[in-house]
């Protein structure tokens, strides 16, 4: 089936299987490699995409789903100030170690801070839960978010 | 790539009307709303529906609607939604508590509240807060509405009252001012966040003539949702005495029948239970006091 | 050349007045390309360049723990239309061994299976749908066999098996005999004896397993792999293809972690990958799911500690006597290895006089022990430290008093006898981190407050530990790196090491080339995780920087020996008095008369002095006697110390950790960033291991929560404070710069320091990890046990 979404800004159609996740669509068939697979079932959120602008695990969504929606991965934010900020941040806080999570990370702390739903660290602490980091212990990314707070 | 889901047919359906009309006519299939439970079963191959039946762009089923004595909520409403909205928080606090420590974003922002019920997991964490509120569910066929009380739209792991062809349309939660003053909600997982219930407990107080009445509901303790009945009887005209309370959080037992899983032992989420509502209930009792 | 003497090269830079580079904040070459989704990992290079021409590999797993195969049946699967190889272990051309210490493990299960989720065979098919299908329909015959599980019971029996020709379940023994422990126990005036239990943990790099081989048209093949030792995947695939190690070419791309799992598992990833393209002569790629991923690598290991320990009345151990039992699981692996570091260090880093240390390695029908972050230590660090707390108790001293009058300093004897003549900064880490952590008046306002307070109780608890850096006893490790500096000025460094997230090639070993050479970090670029580099040996055991960034510096120093005489000459000043800064090479009393770098290569190049070297450096190393674990047991100890503070829910069992004060005593801290970073992750990784991460069996030994649903790790919201490490720049004449590592050390005495911590809130005795709410209350006799 035919499938039309706009992705980083662009429309593309693609021709999927109905029982296609988003995942793969976006990482065989588009070529976004920076939407990772981890745990394919929900839990671990490298495959994190902001959907309408809000994030959600690629690997929970069927394909056919994002019809007519908007899907952005950080491939998408090149060039956008606020993205830009935060990549820098986390750079220069030391919160990029394997780096496997890191754009999860940033479409997550991106659209938290977009909402105004990032005021303080404890904030971005609770919008973080869904993203999962086994390198960093999470402190440096938070750092990194207080200092583009501040 | 590496978790195939099952083959299946896929519809869209464009109005509820079409929905009805096309569950009526594929048979076996699944309704998907937002996914994020549905997705995992296939995976697990806990269901092989010949159609997955896509509603949830139904706009017509995303509301929240303050309605005087209640509140009404479309069964297609993100619980992202649900946590933001200002109603769900100054009038149903316990469900705005319960979503709040729910998943994760990225679930919320995807996932529904007629799914969270749907599913019908012993696990599902807006149960306990639609129950202590006696959440009527409102389904439709092509038969017609049906309303049913979810106490027992629910009727064990999976299961519900939903028949072939009919689809959760609305949550219409009855609101009052004791519930939306007198609450505490509970829950225990294996970590700080984005966890599944090992118990979850919400609890409330309504007063009728002037006198409290006390609901109380959990998940995870038993095959399905339950309210504590017993401790709600044992609480009756009572008042929130330490004794009360002790006695009542011991009751809880007559109420559950958990199990043990890789998440925890039944004999601890007996005790849970047990601590958690004696928790809850001494919140209460404490703002019941002011 | 005595100038290019890497033993004088590593004295020469061991200390200086200054670093420009070494020890500053650092920006790591690699983040901003992760960040921006940029760097690619194997899959993406699957995904980008070969996908529709790779063959995809399923794996077939056994579903039986312990059963003999009878016959494979290919010819359905071959059936699949698209299914182009179904490999078993009689399609190997080379030899089916790849056991990493002991040859006991078939790349492809041959005779018998051993492990619910062990590798049967491999279906390789144009695509994942078609390698699925067909995989379902390879038909093992296999005849069930008996099995155990646990290692006790396998230990007592020879009925069952799990290795025929073993003869018994043993696969290893370590032992330590040190004075007359039998008279240490007679002098003592207090003696305590507990029994610890370990769990299994999983590694959970967010990245699973995978690797792409592509062969070429002249019989060689070229693998994309994840690993943690390019040459030793290099090697085991090179065995099972039977071909010469030259034929075969394996490159590491940035690894999504690898935690010491990466290391075992990543040489049969590549094998597998390897194997297939080799039989078919097309690329194949391998990855595996999650819970494939969790199903087959191997893990940390459960273990049973039984300790005794005793001490005079005037603080002084006097004698321990300890059993150390490994589950094994059904294939050796490292395992003598984890053990031999398990029994050197069952001591702690304290004096004993006496001491009696029995290890097993024993093999049960589980997956299988493997390197994990800490590689045996954690476990018996918790159990030495929770007997410290014990016996300082009983002794009437305070924890942090009682571990100053036992600890290692510089001239002390190890337990294996080994005196440590240098870089022995413990005592002082452990000083400065009481007194950080306000050690002594915690203590005592904890014991008021729960006192005071029925419910909630607060605990601080303390954890030192010890890690031998390098390989143990004689095993020979060496460092190695290439280093060239091209006609621009600019330098490429070749190393085997990989980047797993620790930063090492991209971070520490920039860092050394920058400061020896004096030019710009941007000017520098280390080529990593290649076979075509000189064996660096693993990234492992913390080395990256320490041990794998001495063939940096040494190679660094030996081009500066040759330009600092070239620009001796051109300037006309003694070679030693040349500073190298910042793209300038200029005599110390005079900054203003200078050569430019770039001028200085052109120059070199004009004047034929070779601009490429070889950073080889053997460690040097002791004797060591294996049968009473007496000698040189490593070349060198890093140290760290960790501070935990609790807070405990008596009724709900739930235990919360607050607060983590680390101070290391690991040498020379070469890049601050990137040490906190390993800290602060190790902190996180130590916190699940302690408090909820457990993998759970099933009563066939299969894993009964192999997906992130029910393996849970931590979240963000479940750290606790991480204060700055506190650092004791204990240098070590033999580590680059003078660094020892790190990458391991706050997850190994973390487990202890909790553990302590809840102990001193309670009041009880912890002996088991994890510390999950029920084990809690079962302490506090509110659940049976």
């Amino acid at each position: 089936m035919k499938v039309s979404f706009k992705l980083n800004g662009r429309p593309v159609e693609v021709d999927v299987e109905p029982n296609e996740i988003l995942l793969d669509t976006l990482r065989l068939k588009l070529g976004v490699t920076s939407v990772k697979r981890g745990c394919e079932r929900g839990e671990c959120g490298v495959c994190t995409v902001l959907l309408d602008g809000e994030p959600a695990y690629s690997c929970l969504l069927l394909t056919a789903q994002v019809e007519g929606r908007e899907v952005v991965t950080v491939e998408g934010l090149r060039g956008d100030e606020l993205a830009e900020k935060i990549a820098r941040s986390l750079v220069e806080q030391g919160a990029v170690q394997c780096g496997f999570c890191t754009p999860g990370f940033i479409l997550t702390i991106y659209a938290g801070l977009k909402k105004g739903l990032i005021k303080n660290v404890e904030d971005a602490k609770k919008l973080i839960e869904g993203n999962l980091c086994r390198c960093t212990g999470y402190l440096k990314i938070l750092k990194a978010v207080e200092k583009l707070l501040a | 790539m590496f978790y195939k889901l099952p083959s299946f047919e896929y519809f869209k359906a464009r109005s509820v009307g079409e929905a009805l009309e096309l569950a009526g006519k594929i048979g076996d299939y699944r309704f998907l709303a937002g996914g994020t439970d549905l997705l995992v079963d296939l995976k697990i191959g806990r269901y092989k529906p010949r159609a997955i039946l896509d509603i949830g762009g139904l706009r017509e089923l995303s509301y929240i609607i303050n309605d005087g004595s209640r509140v009404r909520i479309g069964a297609l409403t993100r619980l992202e939604d649900i946590l933001r909205s200002s109603v769900v928080r100054e009038r149903l606090p316990l469900l705005h508590e319960a979503v709040y420590h729910m998943a994760s974003w990225q679930i919320r922002s995807v996932a529904t509240i007629g799914g969270n019920i749907g599913n019908a997991s012993p696990a599902a964490d807006t149960a306990p807060p639609l129950l202590v509120h006696d959440a009527i569910v409102k389904t439709r066929s092509v038969r017609g509405e049906r309303a049913v009380r979810l106490e027992e739209f629910i009727q064990g792991p999976r299961r519900t009252l939903l028949e072939p062809g009919e689809m959760i349309v609305e949550f219409e939660v009855p609101a009052s001012p004791g519930l939306e003053e007198y609450w505490a909600y509970r829950k225990f997982g294996r970590r700080s966040a984005f966890t599944l219930s090992v118990v979850g407990l919400a609890v409330g107080a309504e007063f009728l003539e002037g006198s409290p009445v006390f609901k109380v509901s959990l998940n995870s303790v038993a095959p399905k949702p339950v309210r504590a009945r017993s401790v709600e009887e044992y609480l009756k005209g009572k008042t929130l005495t330490d004794s009360v309370i002790e006695t009542a959080s011991k009751i809880v037992q007559q109420d559950i029948s958990p199990i043990t899983d890789v998440r925890a032992t039944a004999e601890y989420r007996r005790h849970l239970a047990t601590v958690l509502l004696k928790d809850a209930l001494k919140e209460i009792a404490g703002r019941l006091r002011r | 050349m005595a100038l290019e003497d890497p033993f004088s090269i590593l004295e020469k830079y061991l200390s200086a007045e200054e670093y420009v580079v070494v020890g500053r904040e650092f920006t790591r070459v690699d983040a901003l390309d992760k960040a921006l989704g940029r760097a690619l990992f194997t899959e993406d290079y699957f995904i980008r360049y070969l996908q529709g021409n790779a063959l995809f590999i399923k794996q077939v797993l056994s579903p039986h723990p312990h059963a003999l195969i009878k016959a494979i049946h290919v010819d359905e699967a071959m059936g699949v239309a698209g299914v182009k190889a179904v490999v078993t272990h009689r399609d190997i051309p080379g030899v089916n061994q790849v056991g990493y210490a002991l040859p006991d493990q078939p790349l492809l299960a041959e005779r018998k299976v051993r492990y619910v989720g062990e590798v049967v065979a491999l279906v390789a098919a144009e695509s994942w749908e078609k390698a699925v299908e067909a995989s379902q329909l390879v038909k093992v015959d296999y005849e069930p066999l008996p099995y155990v599980l646990d290692p006790l019971e396998a230990m007592s029996r020879t009925d069952i098996l799990v290795h025929d020709e073993a003869g018994s379940n043993i696969a290893f023994k370590t032992r330590v005999r040190k004075g007359d422990v039998e008279k240490g126990f007679a002098e003592a005036d207090v003696v305590v004896e507990n029994e610890y239990r370990t769990h299994h943990q999983d590694h959970v790099y967010l990245e699973t397993e995978a690797a792409l081989a592509i062969p070429d048209s002249e019989g060689r093949i070229t693998i994309i792999g994840a690993a943690q030792h390019p040459h030793l995947a290099r090697d085991i695939a090179a065995r099972v293809l039977g071909v010469p190690a030259g034929r075969v070419k394996v490159v590491v791309p940035y690894l999504g972690g690898g935690f010491g799992g990466k290391d075992d598992e990543g040489p049969l990833t590549i094998s597998k990958a390897a194997l297939v393209a080799y039989l078919t002569g097309r690329p194949a790629f391998i990855v595996y799911s999650r819970e494939e991923s969790i199903r087959i690598h191997p893990k940390r290991e459960a273990t049973i500690i039984r300790y005794k320990s005793g001490a005079r009345r005037d603080g002084k151990l006097t004698a321990i006597d300890v059993t150390i039992i490994h589950d094994t699981g059904a294939y050796a692996n490292r395992a003598p290895f984890i053990l031999w570091r398990a029994t050197m260090h069952a001591s702690g880093p304290y004096e004993v006089p006496n001491a009696r240390v029995d290890g097993y390695a024993v093999y049960t029908n589980k997956v299988y022990q493997g390197s994990f972050r800490g590689f045996g230590n954690p476990s018996i660090q918790f159990a030495v430290e929770r007997q410290m707390d014990q016996l300082a108790e009983k002794l009437g001293l305070d924890p942090v008093e009682f571990r100053l009058m036992n600890i290692l300093r510089p001239g002390s004897r190890t337990l294996t006898n080994q005196e440590l003549d240098h870089s022995v900064g413990v005592g002082e880490a452990l000083k400065k981190v009481a007194e950080r952590s306000n050690w002594i008046s915690k203590r005592r306002e904890f014991d008021a407050f729960n006192k005071a307070e029925k419910r909630f109780k607060k605990g601080i608890g303390v954890g030192v530990a010890w890690h031998g850096i390098s390989t143990s006893r004689g095993v020979p490790d060496w460092s190695n790196a290439v280093l060239k500096v091209e006609k621009d000025g600019s330098v490429v460094v070749f190393t085997g090491i990989v980047e797993m997230g620790q930063g090492s090639p991209t971070s520490s070993h920039v860092q050394i080339v920058s400061e020896i050479l004096g030019v710009p970090p941007e000017m520098v670029r280390v080529v990593f995780g290649t076979s075509d580099a000189p064996d660096t040996g693993a990234t492992h055991a913390s080395r990256g920087t320490g041990i794998g960034g001495i063939g940096v510096e040494v190679a660094a120093g030996k081009i500066r020996e040759r330009l600092a005489r070239l620009a001796g000459d051109l300037l006309g000043v003694e070679p030693d008095k040349l500073v190298f800064r910042e793209g300038r090479v200029y005599p110390r009393d005079n900054p203003e008369r200078y050569i430019r770098w770039v001028d200085l290569v052109r120059e070199a190049y004009a004047r034929g002095v070779e601009l490429s070297a070889t950073g080889y450096f053997f460690l040097p190393k002791g004797k060591f006697d294996d049968t009473t674990g007496q000698g040189f047991a490593y070349p060198a100890f890093s140290y760290i110390v960790v501070v935990s503070e609790v807070e405990v829910d008596t009724e709900t069992g739930v235990v919360r950790v607050t607060r983590v004060w680390p101070a290391l005593a690991s040498g020379r801290i070469i890049s601050p960033l990137q040490v906190e970073g390993q800290v602060e992750g190790a902190v996180a990784q130590g916190l699940g291991y302690t408090l909820f991460e457990k993998l759970v069996f099933d009563e066939r030994g299969g894993i009964v929560n192999a997906d992130l649903t029910d393996y849970v790790i931590p979240t963000a919201l479940d750290m606790p404070v991480v204060e700055k490490p506190i650092y004791v720049e204990d240098v070590y004449k033999y580590g680059a710069l003078g660094a020892k590592g790190v990458g391991e050390m706050a997850l190994i005495p973390l487990p202890a320091s909790i553990a302590n911590a809840v102990s001193h809130a309670l009041g009880v005795n912890v002996t088991r990890l994890p510390l999950t709410p029920e084990y809690i209350l079962q302490l506090e006799g509110v659940l049976r046990r």
